[in-house]
């Protein structure tokens, strides 16, 4: 079961520094962007009142994310942070399915993906409130109840960033790990199917879903 | 009798085995039991829907007994499998991953019998709306096994993976520490996830309407509830596969246990604590469905600090791995 912690890298030495990066990682991001693209492209090629399949997908993601954004956020900031919060699940679904097809691995499977991310909405969130309230309120808050709480409540703000990320990582990497080994115990035969079905395409939907939302909402508890 | 190293290791699996089994059976019943009997006094007003009543119960005992399944699926595979090692490590490793599979089973198996509890009753009083409620009801016990699912990943990592090069001291403790900590902090969580979704599942019996604020607000709910589950779970996965130096010394052995005990106990109370948030915020969204966002964001705010406590219990245990 060597495959269990097996990971393919690229090592570079630039200026002293050793890098590696993540060979299968960044090949698969890639082709999700690409895939992306093109399904973008698509989906506003020949829009109309009659249209084609890609721009029924595009509307139905358009307007259901539209709508959660608008009820989390005023309409005006919406329109500011609706581009994000949508393609942020498109993205995301799309990683965690990606692994049910051969050969296919998912992003999201990797650490640095999830933590990115993560990080992106916490920065991003901050940003929004530090924008909205102003700088003096926005530090007020890590002072309350009382001043000597700030330690505790800076930490609270950080360990939104692991569970969000390790939510994700967790999920995608234990659902990929069970598949592995159970395909293994029972040679391949007729239980994996379902486990991909569930973990690949349940699972997957609804924790970037989560993801997502949790994005959302902590840039909205940043700005109201 | 000989004492060698193939004897502890099947020792071992055998005690882990039966320490699999043994938890792992206790949430699940326990959530079934309680569905049942709250199948039978919806029955007892509502006698003409028994079939659809039965239906859901049988369903969602089902997904209830997944959590327990799991476990029995590590008990098996610890007596069965042909597990063996070539050095002493394995036997703590095959006993974590008992404790793992065991412990993280007691809380998803009560957890997921809430919300199916909750769509019997609900389906009595709304019959109308039995599809979205059983469809509600599937989604929050299938999400209220992810607890459960951290510890069948980290015992399939204890049993799977070899760590046979590392040297023993301290790495038996950081074996055992890791199904612990993921095992023991999977209780909460679990139980809080099944609270969430049982108020979801009375929330959509009340309002069919509101099916979408609530899907989302419960989505979001059992995601932060478990918060400490996955804090656990990282600790774990950092006593895996760290490199702790070998030591000659008890001491860091001891640390490394500490933090899987750290986390793992401090994880239990958040867990419940956050699904209660949770659990009224979502009886509220079903009420009124047009201040979900409000309660969303009060809901969060609450479970944030009522964290705190799974925080402080995360920060002591990365000390403890950290110095070790």
């Amino acid at each position: 079961m060597e495959e269990l912690t097996k990971v393919w890298t690229w090592s570079l030495d630039v200026a002293g520094f050793h890098l590696v990066f993540n060979a299968t990682t960044i090949v698969m991001t890639l082709t999700i962007m690409g895939l992306l693209i093109a399904f973008g492209w698509f989906a506003t090629r020949q829009t109309g009142l009659v249209p084609n399949p890609f721009q029924v997908v595009a509307e139905l993601f358009v307007e259901t994310f539209w709508n959660l954004t608008k009820d989390a956020l005023d309409e005006d900031m919406a329109k500011t942070y609706f581009p994000l919060i949508c393609s942020l699940f498109m993205f995301l679904l799309l990683c965690n399915w990606i692994g049910i097809f051969p050969y296919m691995e998912e992003p999201t499977k990797d650490l640095n993906t999830t933590l990115g991310l993560g990080l992106m909405g916490f920065f991003i969130a901050h940003y929004a409130g530090i924008k909205t309230k102003g700088f003096a309120a926005y530090a007020k808050e890590y002072f309350q109840p009382v001043f000597f709480m700030m330690p505790l409540n800076v930490i609270g703000e950080l360990a939104k960033v692991i569970s969000i990320s390790f939510r994700l990582y967790g999920n995608i990497m234990g659902g990929s790990i069970i598949i592995l080994v159970v395909s293994h115990l029972v040679y391949g035969l007729l239980i994996p199917p379902f486990l991909y079905a569930f973990f690949g395409l349940f699972v997957g939907t609804v924790q970037a879903f989560v993801f997502t939302m949790l994005t959302l909402v902590y840039i909205s508890v940043q700005v109201k | 009798m000989a004492f060698d190293h193939v004897t502890w290791i099947k020792a071992a699996s055998y005690l882990g085995s039966g320490l699999a089994v043994g938890f792992g059976a206790i949430g699940a019943a326990l959530g079934e039991g309680y569905t049942a009997g709250k199948a039978n006094q919806v029955l007892a007003y509502r006698p003409r829907m028994s079939g659809d009543i039965l239906k859901t119960m049988l369903v969602g005992q089902a997904v209830a007994e997944s959590a327990a399944i799991f476990a029995l699926v590590i008990s098996m595979l610890l007596v069965f499998g042909g597990l063996g090692g070539p050095t002493p490590l394995s036997a703590w490793a095959y006993l974590g991953a008992g404790l793992a599979a065991g412990l993280s089973a007691v809380g998803s198996g009560v957890g997921s019998g809430f919300p199916a509890a909750a769509a019997c009753e609900g389906i009595g009083r709304q019959p109308k709306a039995s599809g979205q409620v059983t469809l509600i009801m599937l989604i929050g016990s299938a999400i209220t096994q992810t607890p459960c699912i951290f510890g069948l990943v980290i015992a399939f990592l204890l049993m799977f993976v070899d760590f046979s090069a590392k040297p023993y001291y301290p790495y038996w403790a950081a074996l055992l520490g890791a199904g612990l900590s993921t095992g023991l902090a999977a209780i909460g969580p679990g139980a809080g996830g099944g609270l969430v979704g049982a108020s979801a599942c009375k929330s959509v019996a009340r309002h069919p309407e509101a099916q979408r604020p609530v899907t989302t607000a419960m989505l979001v709910g059992i995601g932060t509830t478990q918060s400490t589950a996955i804090y656990g779970f990282l600790i774990s996965l950092i006593l895996l596969f760290k490199s702790f130096p070998a030591s000659t010394s008890y001491v860091p052995s001891f640390a490394l246990l500490g933090a899987g005990f750290a986390m793992g106990f401090g994880g239990i109370g958040p867990g419940i604590g956050e699904g209660i948030t949770g659990g009224y915020a979502l009886d509220q969204v079903g009420r009124i469905p047009e201040k979900a966002t409000l309660l969303t964001r009060t809901m969060l705010v609450g479970q944030a600090v009522s964290e705190s406590t799974g925080i402080y219990s995360l920060v002591v245990a990365l000390l403890l791995v950290l110095n070790a």
